[in-house]
């Protein structure tokens, strides 16, 4: 089922010299957790002996962590490198420390601390993780790669050890997975590479504060990898696809949970009276009131493994914030009706975005259920049923 | 002054002769960030760095700078060498630091265009 995760790539921990020495596991999950990530990447400079205390912490806590590297290339360009397991990210590292030269000056440079999964120090580093590897960007995507990771130049909007700015431009036939952005409002520039963005934070502070939101069925390496291809509908989300009718299909995958065999989805557009209104209804088990209270709530759940689309609290805010109000009726056994208004006017109604796309998604990935989709704009109706297809 | 009397003054290694080692040179550039040369860089100029990317052979043709000098003995990549036969870009190799050979390359008269 598809849903909605935020993800954070990018973060340093204490073993980086230059990152701060509160940056250990729990305190980073339980950072990610009140900013809101459910996935985050641990991407120290050259090294990756922190990943998987962090990746400990992070299944206590239900956080998804991705074991990684930012190894800087002999260009000076640094090049994340995201694994499924520490062991793709281990094989990295041995690669990397036979082509990094020299010894950390602790006074120059900072603390190098390896911890545990309980913020203790075990050891501390002595190799100089903030030099340069011997590695060609080339050899450093190739090992990625080999390895069986993801590619990612770092903030390519920032000119020192950005690939752009040590080299001018992306070395053309590089086989990049995706590039990363430092300041998100960049991230609808064209680089020939998917785009995302993350933080790169050394403090606590910092961590989420950048963010790129998925379109996966879950919080994990593999969906990731198949949202940066666009595969099988998993998509990175721009803020420009962040429209309403991603809502809409998150509501519906509700209903899909909530095992309705017929779903509604009316769309109504009065441009007279200012109104935008959206109905999604089906026949499934329904809520009572107390789980009808909980599902207007951003934390909770009826799913155990993994904490993805919002759902309703998301359209709720959606609508709150476009002038407009959310009301849901629900009967145990009965089903939910969902009915959303917006002021088609006001400044902050999202876009409906690709209505069509969404219809075609749910009607392919669910031929068992019956769907109605009608969607009156100013006198015009169109309207389609799922079942007169499945006559032919 | 031309790039041939600077290979020979400075004891020069020439790694890529396919460029104009004739050509009049108008002045020098230095820099190891690609984006500042694109930004800076002049036409004619000879640029000093210790990049050895072929992205070097690039930036030196899109600017129609007149060469390139690898300074702390730093050898071009296979790909460089071959790119800068294609593009007629000469590079040279010398064994000083960047501080040490831009200093005799203004004593020989070739001075920053900006």
């Amino acid at each position: 089922m598809m849903g909605k995760i935020r993800a954070d790539l990018h973060m340093h921990t204490c073993l980086s010299p230059c990152g701060d020495d509160q940056m250990r596991a729990t305190a980073i999950v339980e950072q990610a957790a009140r900013a809101g990530l459910d996935m985050i990447g641990i991407c120290d400079h050259n090294s990756a002996e922190n990943a998987g205390a962090v990746m400990s912490a992070g299944s206590r806590a239900g956080l998804a962590v991705i074991p990684g590297m930012e190894v800087t290339s002999r260009e000076e360009v640094h090049i994340l490198g995201l694994f499924r397991n520490t062991e793709g990210v281990i094989d990295l590292q041995t690669v990397v420390y036979e082509n990094l030269p020299g010894e950390n000056d602790q006074e120059a440079f900072g603390s190098q601390l390896v911890i545990d999964d309980r913020d203790c120090v075990v050891a501390t580093s002595d190799k100089l993780l903030i030099g340069a590897t011997n590695l060609a960007v080339e050899q450093v995507v190739g090992a990625i790669h080999q390895f069986g990771g993801l590619a990612i130049a770092s903030h390519v909007d920032r000119e020192r050890f950005g690939i752009i700015g040590q080299l001018g431009f992306i070395p053309e036939g590089l086989g990049l997975d995706a590039v990363e952005v430092a300041d998100a409002s960049l991230s609808q520039w064209d680089y020939a590479y998917p785009v995302v963005a993350s933080s790169d934070a050394h403090y606590l502070k910092d961590v989420g504060r950048n963010s790129t939101c998925f379109s996966v069925e879950d919080a994990s390496f593999d969906e990731i990898v198949k949202a940066l291809n666009s595969e099988g509908g998993r998509r990175i989300i721009t803020k420009e696809m962040e429209d309403l009718s991603l809502h809409i299909l998150d509501v519906a995958e509700n209903s899909i949970m909530a095992s309705a065999s017929k779903i509604e989805i009316r769309i109504t557009e009065d441009k007279a009276n200012d109104l935008l209104t959206i109905e999604i209804s089906d026949d499934g088990k329904g809520m009572d009131e107390e789980t009808l209270k909980k599902a207007l709530d951003p934390f909770f759940t009826t799913r155990k493994t993994r904490r993805v689309g919002l759902g309703l609290s998301m359209l709720a805010q959606a609508s709150r914030e476009g002038g407009g109000q959310m009301d849901v009726s629900s009967r145990p056994n009965e089903g939910t009706a969902v009915r959303a208004t917006f002021r088609l006017s006001h400044p902050d109604c999202k876009p409906m975005g690709d209505i069509a796309e969404t219809v075609r998604t749910l009607v392919i990935a669910h031929p068992e259920i019956d769907f109605v989709f009608e969607h009156k704009s100013n006198g015009s109706i169109f309207r389609f049923d799922s079942r007169e297809i499945k006559k032919r | 002054m031309k790039i041939t009397e600077l290979v020979q003054q400075l004891n020069l290694s020439v790694r890529s002769t396919a460029g104009d080692l004739d050509r009049e040179v108008t002045g020098g550039y230095a820099s190891d960030l690609l984006s500042d040369v694109l930004a800076n860089g002049e036409p004619g100029n000879l640029w000093v760095t210790l990049q050895i990317h072929q992205n070097i052979v690039a930036v030196a043709s899109m600017k129609d700078l007149a060469g390139i000098i690898l300074v702390n003995g730093r050898e071009p990549e296979q790909d460089t060498i071959e790119k800068a036969e294609a593009e007629n870009i000469a590079i040279m190799v010398t064994e000083l630091s960047t501080f040490e050979l831009v200093g005799r390359l203004y004593g020989l008269g070739i001075t920053g265009t900006k």
